[in-house]
């Protein structure tokens, strides 16, 4: 097992912590959800560059030919990606409907504004 | 046989969303429902006799130590492994049980076929968190879980709970990506997802690599059971308007029960940088700004709630303390906290929807008015309490056993706080009931599960030590001298709690301002990154 850090990686783990700052520094909603799809793909991208290096090929049987077990991406890690990808849809889905109802009701986009007129019933 | 406990609950409520029609689906629903209390019970006998690993209470594993079953017939570094020991058969049990009492008490309250189906969708979410032992599992099911809570708890009222609902789900979402990136981290030095490969090949990393992925689980873990700083959306989302009190009741009870399940799992898979003494301090604050936030509250159902933050930190209390008997004493204290934290839900229920308000000033004389919710609320406050012989006094009495000096008087101080708070709750049991009594007819089917939950309250302390020997395999014994010092300790705590409730927390303004304490959705993202950088400092430099 290797131990040490791709561009890939770094670049993942960058946008991150990027997304993660803009979550807390945006009071728009609209922008913290967009952000949240954003922590979710490259947290994704994370995952599929687990064992990557430049000359890998997909695992399917017609590329594998006359290539090395080292040089085969992992199936997995994608399988289970995919799983992440639509859940991550998903959550996107709810997350904008709930946002529209809160929209509908405060007319507002700003969460310390909600906060306030939440508070004061 | 361990898949169909996942399977079944989400056939059985896809066919209720199908065919509902009228009440005799529901009874089917009631009838599945007994079923599958019926097998867990008889699964959480087989695991118990096949479960040979004594650290198996500890939440460890070991090769073939309980039930295990590969999915798909593939070798359990490849395929999905289910796995029961005592542990987790415990909390399938648990689960199965308080579904039911959840499907009795809205048999006739709800008539939706879309809260029937979400219901056991969610128990089945449940268990599979209770039964996987698979990091990605975990990831998908608590999804699941968390996007059908979200749902529920806007059942009722939705657009007032709508704020409250997206706090939820909006901070449970990005924690999730907390965890999946330590799960990743995990994968890529471990090269698997199973929880106890990852455990054995862990011991061969250095430790340094660890670190990363195990402070994105414990962060997860910290926000999902709501200790300190993250337990804001708690209160939201089991006290809002929205919710049926079904549902509050089983969030409270047990959903929060499945975080903590895992962080004993994850304890131990993780147990070559584990840091108890880190949660131990953790779990102290929590139970300590718990209860002094729910003194703030005057709406019965956020009293509740905060008060369930006060109980895990308890419970995480006991977990890491290190007494002999603590580990166990705790584990006690989470079925117990399910018992009577459900209780008092549902009776919460019922007397705000006969009275008509949740502020707990307003309500008055439950007792006249509907004297069998008063006393199952009276048992399950007895419960909460650790008045001697009822079931919390029997958990406390071994979640303190070995413990002197400093750490005594924590303890003691803890229990204060909730004898305060709960003084305040029962002050609606009391006095002449201020509506109409012959109105208001509480029905038969939303009594029975609370008078059984009342009176388990009650038979958890007499039997105490039988229901610890069947549930956890252990034998413990109370010693009368000991008991007799903690029941001289609760009378002098009850005494000094109405006093204090009377002379102080009455007219404090202190806790007014206590009350306006709320952090909004980026409030919680800037806790998760502090607890984040505060435990990578802790465990990476301190350690």
């Amino acid at each position: 097992m290797t131990i040490g850090f791709g561009i890939v990686e770094l670049v993942s783990i960058i946008m991150f912590f990027f997304s993660y700052y803009a979550i807390i520094v945006s009071r728009n909603m609209i922008k913290s959800i967009i952000f949240m799809s954003i922590m979710e793909v490259s947290v994704v991208m994370f995952w599929l560059s687990i064992g990557f290096n430049g000359n890998i090929v997909p695992p399917i049987l017609q590329s594998m030919e006359g290539h090395s077990i080292e040089n085969i991406g992992d199936p997995l890690t994608q399988g289970l990606m995919i799983t992440a990808i639509v859940i991550g849809l998903s959550v996107t889905a709810v997350n904008t409907i709930m946002f529209l109802t809160l929209y509908r009701k405060y007319k507002t986009t700003d969460w310390d504004i909600v906060k306030k007129r939440q508070m004061a019933g | 046989m361990l898949v169909y406990f996942v399977i079944v609950p989400i056939i059985v409520g896809l066919i209720l969303y199908l065919l509902y029609k009228s009440t005799l689906v529901r009874i089917f629903a009631v009838i599945a429902q007994l079923g599958l209390v019926i097998a867990s019970v008889y699964m959480f006998i087989q695991a118990r006799a096949f479960t040979v690993y004594e650290g198996a209470i500890k939440g460890g594993f070991l090769g073939e130590s309980g039930i295990i079953e590969r999915i798909g017939g593939y070798e359990s570094v490849m395929g999905i492994t289910l796995m029961a020991d005592t542990l987790s058969a415990v909390f399938i049990m648990l689960t199965a049980f308080f579904f039911l009492i959840g499907v009795i008490y809205s048999f006739n309250e709800q008539k939706k076929p879309l809260f029937w189906m979400l219901m056991f969708i969610w128990q089945g979410a449940l268990m599979g968190i209770f039964l996987t032992s698979d990091f990605f599992n975990i990831f998908v099911l608590m999804e699941v879980a968390t996007l059908i809570v979200t749902v529920l708890i806007l059942f009722e009222r939705a657009k007032r709970s709508m704020y409250d609902g997206l706090i939820y789900f909006m901070a449970n979402v990005v924690i999730m990506q907390f965890y999946l990136l330590g799960a990743g981290y995990l994968y890529r030095y471990t090269g698997t997802l199973s929880l106890y490969i990852a455990n054995e090949q862990l011991k061969f990393i250095e430790r340094e690599y660890i670190i990363l992925p195990y402070v994105l689980i414990m962060t997860f873990i910290v926000l999902k059971s709501a200790l300190v700083p993250m337990f804001s959306w708690l209160p939201k989302a089991h006290g809002t308007p929205g919710a049926p009190s079904s549902v509050s009741a089983i969030l409270s009870g047990l959903h929060i029960k499945s975080a903590v399940y895992l962080f004993l799992r994850f304890q131990y898979t993780f147990e070559v940088v584990a840091v108890p003494e880190f949660f131990l301090a953790i779990g102290i604050i929590t139970a300590i700004v718990g209860f002094i936030m729910a003194l703030a509250q005057s709406d019965a159902k956020l009293v509740l709630a905060y008060h369930t933050i006060s109980q895990i930190g308890l419970i995480f209390t006991g977990f890491n303390i290190g007494g002999p008997y603590s580990y166990i004493g705790s584990l006690y204290h989470m079925v117990n906290h399910a018992i009577f934290k459900s209780t008092l839900f549902l009776a919460t229920g019922i007397i705000s929807y006969a009275y008509g308000t949740r502020t707990i000033y307003d309500i008055k004389g439950v007792f006249k008015s509907m004297p069998l919710v008063g006393t199952a609320t009276l048992l399950a406050i007895f419960g909460i309490t650790g008045t001697p012989i009822f079931n919390g006094s029997i958990s406390k009495y071994f979640i303190m056993s070995g413990q002197q000096g400093i750490m005594q008087y924590i303890l003691i101080f803890m229990s204060l706080g909730t004898i305060i708070s709960f003084v305040k709750f029962s002050t609606m049991l009391w006095g002449k009931p201020n509506i109409n009594i012959e109105t208001k007819k509480v029905d038969i089917a939303q009594q029975i599960p609370i008078l059984l939950l009342g009176s388990l309250c009650f038979l958890g302390g007499v039997f105490g030590q039988q229901f610890i020997l069947f549930m956890f395999n252990t034998e413990l014994s109370v010693n009368p001298a000991g008991y007799l010092e903690k029941i001289i300790i609760f009378f002098i705590s009850l005494v000094v709690g109405i006093l204090i409730y009377k002379y102080y927390i009455k007219k404090s303004k202190l806790l007014k301002r206590v009350k306006q304490i709320d952090l909004g959705f980026r409030g919680i993202c800037i806790a998760m990154g502090i607890f984040f950088g505060i435990m990578l400092i802790y465990v990476g430099f301190l350690q």
